[in-house]
């Protein structure tokens, strides 16, 4: 089992590799990784209810999504907003996972 | 003789135009975070983001016509804080092709230029690699 945090900085707008990226992070979880889906810049808009499904299962399935809290400042939007189980976080929780040995980063 | 790239934690590979996104603020916070943790940095900046540290951007924006008497810092500005913050953790990188082929020369002169073939010991010497964007 790896440990993976993946950077999603697109918007769902942006084209199908955010949606694509979030499906890569539902079939890491299903492999058994422990999976962090960070959503920082445009990003963030993910996390909203209306978000891509592939989030909902991320989160049933026992993985994390993480949203940058300065990002979802930047857009007007608020925590209060986001869907059940994201979690606010800021970048000094995530280079602390970074810099944990077993972890792999991607950013996309 | 070879230059010997020194170990890094992290390398930030910056691969994207600073003016399109907010990428580049991204890769700035990161770093910082990183920084203040005590790890080694190396960022490596390509394509348009070679021009995120040229001497000519000086230390300050043009003036904000709607806040004429605050002072913004340049891109470059910024580069410098953060090196003269974390001047043995932070090594900054600038691919040699990209920069002189997107005119960003010159660069600070704490700036490296490396060849672009070179690049791939840049990741071999860093226990992990963040692309940032896309040339």
């Amino acid at each position: 089992m790896a440990d993976y945090l993946l950077t999603e900085s697109q918007g769902p707008w942006a084209g199908p590799g955010a949606d694509r990226f979030a499906e890569d992070a539902v079939a890491l979880r299903a492999a058994g990784h422990r999976v962090v889906l960070f959503l920082v810049e445009n990003g963030v808009v993910a996390a909203l209810p209306s978000g891509p499904s592939a989030l909902h299962t991320l989160l049933e399935r026992g993985g994390e999504v993480w949203v940058d809290g300065f990002s979802l400042a930047h857009r007007a939007l608020t925590a209060d907003q986001l869907l059940d189980g994201a979690r606010l976080v800021e970048m000094a929780e995530v280079a602390e996972r970074l810099l944990e040995p077993q972890v792999r980063g991607v950013w996309h | 003789m070879a230059q010997r790239i020194p170990d890094a934690d992290v390398l930030l590979a910056l691969m994207g135009a600073p003016h399109t996104s907010d990428m580049l603020t991204s890769a700035v916070r990161l770093a910082q975070a990183l920084l203040e943790r005590g790890a080694t940095v190396h960022l490596w900046t390509c394509g348009h983001a070679t021009g995120i540290a040229k001497a000519a951007l000086g230390a300050t924006k043009p003036r904000n016509l709607e806040n004429w008497a605050h002072g913004y810092p340049s891109t470059l500005a910024l580069a410098e804080r953060l090196l003269d913050a974390f001047p043995e953790q932070l090594t900054w990188y600038s691919c040699r092709f990209c920069t002189e082929e997107r005119g960003s020369v010159p660069l600070a002169d704490r700036i490296k230029l490396r060849p672009p073939f070179k690049f791939a010991e840049h990741v071999a010497a860093a226990r992990t690699t963040l692309f940032l964007g896309v040339i």
